[in-house]
Order: C-alpha cells, then structure tokens, then sequence
C-alpha cells in the first residue's frame, strides 16, 4: 500500500467531521443536509476500503459496495419526502418542522 | 336409625334449597307446603328416631376436615340431651312454618322467607345434633346468618336492616369467643370430638378450665343474648313475628344454653366457671325482667321475658342443675313461641299495632286468641301447675340445695325475678285484653273503638291451640315428686354425664320452696290485677303515660345501648374516622399524590428539550457520539 493507512484515517476523519458540521449549520435547506450526510457516508465508506485494503481481505470492499446501493436508494427516498414536504410547505428550512415538539 | 337420623337434617336443608332454588318460580303453595312437609317430615323422623333409641351412638356420615391429627367427620351424636331437643325443636318449628303460612299470606316474597326459616331449622339441628365442634359451630354460624337475614327480612326499611346486623355483629363477639375456645381445646386434648373432650376435664390444671368455661360462656351469652352481649335481642323483634317466635322458642337463643349444658362435664370441674355462669344468668335474669316491666311494646315485653326466662336456665346450668334447666328450656320453647304466636295474632288483628297501651279490651274480640295467650302467660309467670312454675322451681330448688352465699344470693334474685316476671306477664296480659277496646285507628287520644280487627286466617288461631295445651300439661314432664310424677325427663336424661340426679332435698325444704314460688306468682298476679284491671286501670295507664321514675331507665334497657355507643361505638367511629380521614386520605392518598405531582414537575424538564426540530436531535446526537468517543479514547484504559 503506496498511502499509509493514518493518512486516510485522517482524509475519513476531516470528511467525516466536515459532513457532521455541514448537517449541524447547514439545517435551512434539507438537500444541503442530504449532501452533509453523503459527505459523512463517503467518508465511513473510505475507511472500509482502506481497512480492507490494508489487511488484504476483500469484506470491506464488500461493505462499502453495500453501502453504495443503500445510499442510492435512500437519497431516492429522501429527496421523494423532500418534494412531497416542498410542496405542503413551501419550504425545505426544517427548523420550521416542530410539530413534534414536546 | 341411620337413615332417619340423616333425614332430619336433610329434610330441613332440601326444603329450604327447593324454596331458594325453584320457590319463586312456582305457585306460592307449592313452596308453603314443601316448607311445612320438610319441617313436619322432620319431626317425624325424630319420633321415629326416638322409637328406635336405646342408647346414645355416634353415627359418621362422611369424612370433612381432616389434616394429621385433626379431624372433624360429619358425625352427628344422639343422646338423650340432642333427642329430646330436636323433637321440640323440629315440632315448635313446624307448628311455626303453619302459621307463617297464615301470617306471610300477603308477603312478596314467600320462598325467600321459607327457604331461609327452613334453614334456619336445618342449622340449629346441625348444632344440636353436631357430634363434634366444628361441625357444631357450623351450625352456630348457619343460625347466626339465618336471624340475621330473618330479622332484617324486611330490609327495605332502614331500620329493620340495622337490627339485622347489630344482632348478627354482637352474636359475633361471643363466636369469637367460641372459635378461640375450640381451637385452644384442640391444642389442648387433641381432638374436638365433644364426647371425648367431655372425659378429659382431669388432664388439665383448674385455671385453663375456667378459662375455657369462661370463653364459652362468653360464646353462649352472644348467642343467647346473656348481659353484656344482651342489647341485640329486644331489637331482634323488627323481623317478621313467627320469626321472633323460631328465635326464641326453638332455634338460635336456646344455643348457647345447649352449648354450656353439652360441655358441662368439661367445664363442671371448676367451680369458678360454674359460678361465673351463674351470676351471668342470674344477673340477666333479674335485668331482663326489670327491663321488661314498663315496655310499652308487645314484642320487646316478650323479647326481654326471654332473656330474663334463658337468665333462668343459664343460672340453673351454673348451679349444676343440668335436668332443670333442660326441663325449662323445653317448657319455655313451647310457651314462648306459644306468647310470640299470639303476639303476631294480636298485632295482626289490629294492623300492625304493637304499643299495649292502645290495645284492650281484646278478650270479648278475639277469644280464639286470648284462652291461649292466657295459658302461655300463666306459664311464663310461673302460675301454680303450669309447666312454666315447675320448671322454674326446678331450677330455684337446685340453685338453693348447691348451698354457699353465692347460690344463696343468685336464689333470692331468682325469686325477686320471679316476682318481676309474674308482675310484668300479667300486665301485658290484662293491659291488652281487659279493660275497653281503646285502640285509636290512627286518631290522636285513646277515643274510639277498633270497629274493624283485621280477620286472621284460621290456620295462626289453630296452632296455638296444641301449643297451649302443650304449655300447660308440659309440667307432667318431670313433675316434683310430691306431686306423684316420677321424674319422666329426668331418669331420661340422668344416663348422661352431669345429668345425674341430685340428692332429693327434704320433702319439707321443696314443698315449702313450692308454697313460696307459688306465693310470689300470686302476689304478682294480684298486683297486676289491682293496677290494670277494674277502676284503677285507667289511672295506672295514664300516670305510666306520663312517665314514672326510673322508667326511662328501664324502658332503654339500663342504657345498655348507650353505653356500649359511648364505650365502643363512639370510640370506634373516631378510630374510623382517623383512620379515613388521616391516615389514608392525608397521609396515604397525601404521599401518592405528591410522589405524582413531583413526577410531573420533573417531567416538564425534559419535556421543555424536546422541540420537534431535527436540529436539535442532530445537536444532541452528535454531542453524544462525542462524549461516547472522548470517553472511549481518553478515559478508557
């Protein structure tokens, strides 16, 4: 392995925490937090890859092709939600959102 | 044998299932006759039975309770005592079940009434003729539930049901006293078989016999209303009259008497408990019957002559007299219920009147009545040659012979009751059937005459007529020897233990006793003669009108009743009250009710972080995936 496995622990960590933020402050617009969320998925997928790619053993790989799948599919849903709340409201700013409130 | 014995209880019970289970269902003199052919079955059986005796057995039925050493079988014991009991009981009662059928004809519901007096018949035998007690007190309990549903027969009038219960919580308090006693002996002898417990008064030092005597004596007094548990009976009279006279005469009060002369053999030996049951019944004696000379109701005169007539056999059980006091009971079943069957006669032919001083003058109106009445009267005022005075006599004769001041003094209180009882009976009698028909109707004053007595079936009239003649001729039972009997009850009774017959006092000492009870009857009759009847009747009725000293006193019973709401009553609705109001309510409810309250308080803080927003969760989430990490790489070892 040409690139040391803490230099991508580091890449993953940056990434991941770097979604998390972007989820946390970019909460007036719900695609933005889609995004953050992908950021922060991609980021765990890298690790896999990297673990696998590190100790030669292909369930990594494995996982993050799962991954992959289960992302598409859950973007697809959530940007369905995203238009059907789009339309009730007017707004995708999930602050306003409080119905559960206790 | 076996099988007669069986049908006498069985009888009884199957008639009163039938009334309870398919009465009401079908014609009304389907369930009278099934009533009156059980009760009547009964009694034949009992003859039958009483043919066929020849010497006390114990019979077992089936195995009940039975645990390592305990065991109580259905067994029944016939002797001498539960035989002749259970004849008189069986024939008072069914004479009873004919004329409720006459005195209930208008009454909604007959085969509750029916099935509950037929068990109430079913229950005494059971408790007469228990062989062991449990199955004794079986039937003690059976009796103390049928009065109480009797007495509070007519339970849509308030006070009716509380009369209902109060006899049913005081009778209470002397079973108590009964179980603990049963129980004590079972640890004791190790067994509750009363034939057996009988023989085995030796074993024990005199202290616990006389505290076991005294607990029974505290057990018979609930039931048959003896002094400190007496205040339940005169109450007793708000349940139909032919119920009283079950009560009374036959069933229920006679219990305890029986209980203390079945387990006199045990008890016998101390003779501290035998005096403590003398003084009860001689004191009650004499309370009773003070109590009963300025009562106004015709019942309650009754209700109290019982007491004072059972202080009379408690007394006589008390002074070993066990034949006497047996003879008395069977005499006082008859006259008495022949008293209260006349009484309900009375109180029916003038709608439900039942204060004497607006009675009289009933003799001419109702003659079917009065010659009956008259004979029980004589019998319970101890006129010379009427069962009652021989009986009586017996009893007196036995408490003077046993000697020593105690039965001294009890022998005085028993004359001086006899006085009373003679005194207040003919009272009651001239006051209700000399003098002029005063009954008002429902006017105010004493003007008017009763125009129309309501008619009475004839079947009530008839059945006082064999009671009445039973009442009088009752003495030849066991007539004193100078009077040429030869003691037929009492060489009947005397195979049984304690039963034995006494030394015969001096022919000098009985007949002068017989002169002086026979004296005192007679001065009581005089006085009652010279106050109620002729010119001075309305004067006396006028100034007992306006009250005379001491009356009140006597009238509420020696405000026993007040008494027991100042000692126990008052304190106990305090208790109650504190219990309710303090404890639980404040204190119990108090602390729940905070503890809720808190809760919900405290609810409201975490409540107040929940604000629907996903921002908040998130913040929340990633705070917390924070902690867990800083806490997984820096904390954990």
């Amino acid at each position: 392995m040409i690139v040391p496995l803490e230099h991508i622990l580091i890449l993953a960590g940056v990434l991941f925490f770097a979604g998390m933020a972007g989820l946390v402050a970019w909460r007036a617009n719900v695609i933005m937090m889609l995004v953050s969320i992908e950021i922060m998925l991609n980021a765990v997928m890298l690790v896999f890859v990297a673990g696998s790619a590190r100790w030669g053993n292909a369930d990594g790989q494995l996982f993050a092709l799962f991954i992959m799948a289960l992302t598409s599919a859950e973007v697809s849903l959530a940007l369905a939600m995203v238009v059907y709340l789009h339309r009730r409201r007017k707004t995708v700013d999930t602050d306003l959102f409080n119905e559960m409130s206790g | 044998m076996k099988l007669s014995l069986a049908l006498i209880l069985l009888l009884p019970l199957s008639g009163g299932l039938f009334n309870a289970l398919a009465g009401s269902r079908l014609p009304r003199k389907a369930g009278e006759a099934v009533a009156c052919a059980a009760i009547w079955g009964a009694f034949a059986c009992s003859v039958l039975t009483f043919i066929a005796f020849s010497a006390p057995v114990t019979i077992e039925y089936a195995s009940w309770l039975s645990d390592f050493d305990f065991k109580a079988p259905i067994a029944l014991r016939l002797d001498q005592l539960s035989l002749s009991l259970t004849i008189m009981i069986t024939f008072v009662c069914g004479l009873i079940h004919l004329y409720s059928v006459g005195y209930m004809k208008d009454d909604p519901s007959p085969s509750r009434y029916f099935a509950l007096l037929n068990i109430f018949v079913f229950a005494m035998l059971t408790l007469i003729l228990a062989e062991n007690l449990p199955l004794l007190y079986l039937g003690w309990e059976g009796v103390g539930f049928c009065s109480y549903a009797l007495i509070g027969f007519w339970y849509s009038d308030e006070k009716n049901a509380t009369a209902g219960r109060k006899a049913f919580i005081v009778t209470r308090v002397g079973d108590t006293a009964l179980g603990i006693a049963m129980v004590w002996m079972f640890q004791l002898f190790g067994t509750t078989a009363i034939s057996e417990l009988n023989g085995m008064g030796f074993l024990m030092p005199s202290g616990v016999i006389t505290s076991l005597g005294v607990l029974l004596l505290i057990g018979a007094a609930g039931k048959s209303a003896q002094l400190p548990l007496s205040v339940w009976l005169p109450d007793a009279m708000a349940g139909p009259t032919p119920v009283s006279a079950q009560i009374h005469a036959a069933t229920m009060v006679t219990a305890g008497v029986y209980l203390l002369a079945r387990l006199s053999p045990l008890i016998g030996s101390s003779s501290t408990a035998l005096g403590a049951i003398a003084v009860t019944g001689g004191v009650t004696a004499l309370y009773a019957a003070s109590c009963a000379c300025v009562q106004r109701d015709l019942k309650r005169i009754l209700a109290y002559s019982t007491i004072s007539q059972i202080g009379y056999m408690v007394m006589g059980v008390g002074a070993g007299a066990l034949t006497a006091s047996t003879f008395h009971l069977l005499t006082h079943a008859f006259f008495k219920a022949l008293l209260f069957l006349g009484a309900g006669c009375v109180i029916t032919a003038l709608h439900h009147e039942q204060d004497i001083f607006r009675m009289g003058g009933l003799k001419k109106r109702l003659p079917a009545v009065f010659w009956p009445f008259l004979a029980g009267s004589l019998c319970l005022a101890g006129f010379p040659g009427s069962s009652g005075y021989f009986s009586k006599d017996a009893i007196l004769g036995a408490t003077l012979e046993r000697g020593g001041h105690l039965y001294g003094a009890l022998f005085v209180i028993g004359l001086v009751t006899a006085l009373l009882t003679a005194f207040y009976t003919f009272r009651m009698l001239f006051v209700v059937f000399y003098g002029e028909s005063v009954h008002p109707m429902g006017a105010e004053g004493r003007s008017g005459i009763v125009a129309d007595l309501h008619h009475l079936p004839p079947v009530m009239t008839l059945t006082l007529i064999p009671l009445a003649l039973i009442a009088l001729c009752g003495g030849f039972l066991d007539l004193p020897e100078n009077f040429g009997g030869h003691g037929i009850l009492g060489s009947f009774l005397a195979a049984l233990p304690g039963f034995a017959p006494h030394a015969p006092a001096s022919s000098a000492t009985e007949f002068s006793l017989q002169i002086g009870a026979a004296t005192i009857s007679l001065i009581g009759f005089g006085l009652a003669w010279s106050r109620y009847t002729g010119p001075r009747r309305a004067e006396s009725l006028r100034r007992e009108e306006a009250g005379l000293p001491l009356a009140d006193f006597l009238m509420n019973g020696w405000y026993l009743d007040q008494l027991y709401r100042v000692l126990f009553i008052r304190p106990y609705i305090l208790l109650s009250r504190l219990l309710w109001k303090g404890i639980d309510e404040a204190l119990i409810d108090g602390a729940l009710n905070g503890l809720g309250r808190v809760t919900i308080r405290a609810g409201f803080v975490p409540a107040g972080w929940s604000t629907g927003r996903v921002a908040t969760s998130l913040i929340a989430l990633a705070g917390g995936a924070a902690a867990v990490l800083g806490y997984v790489v820096w904390w954990l070892p």
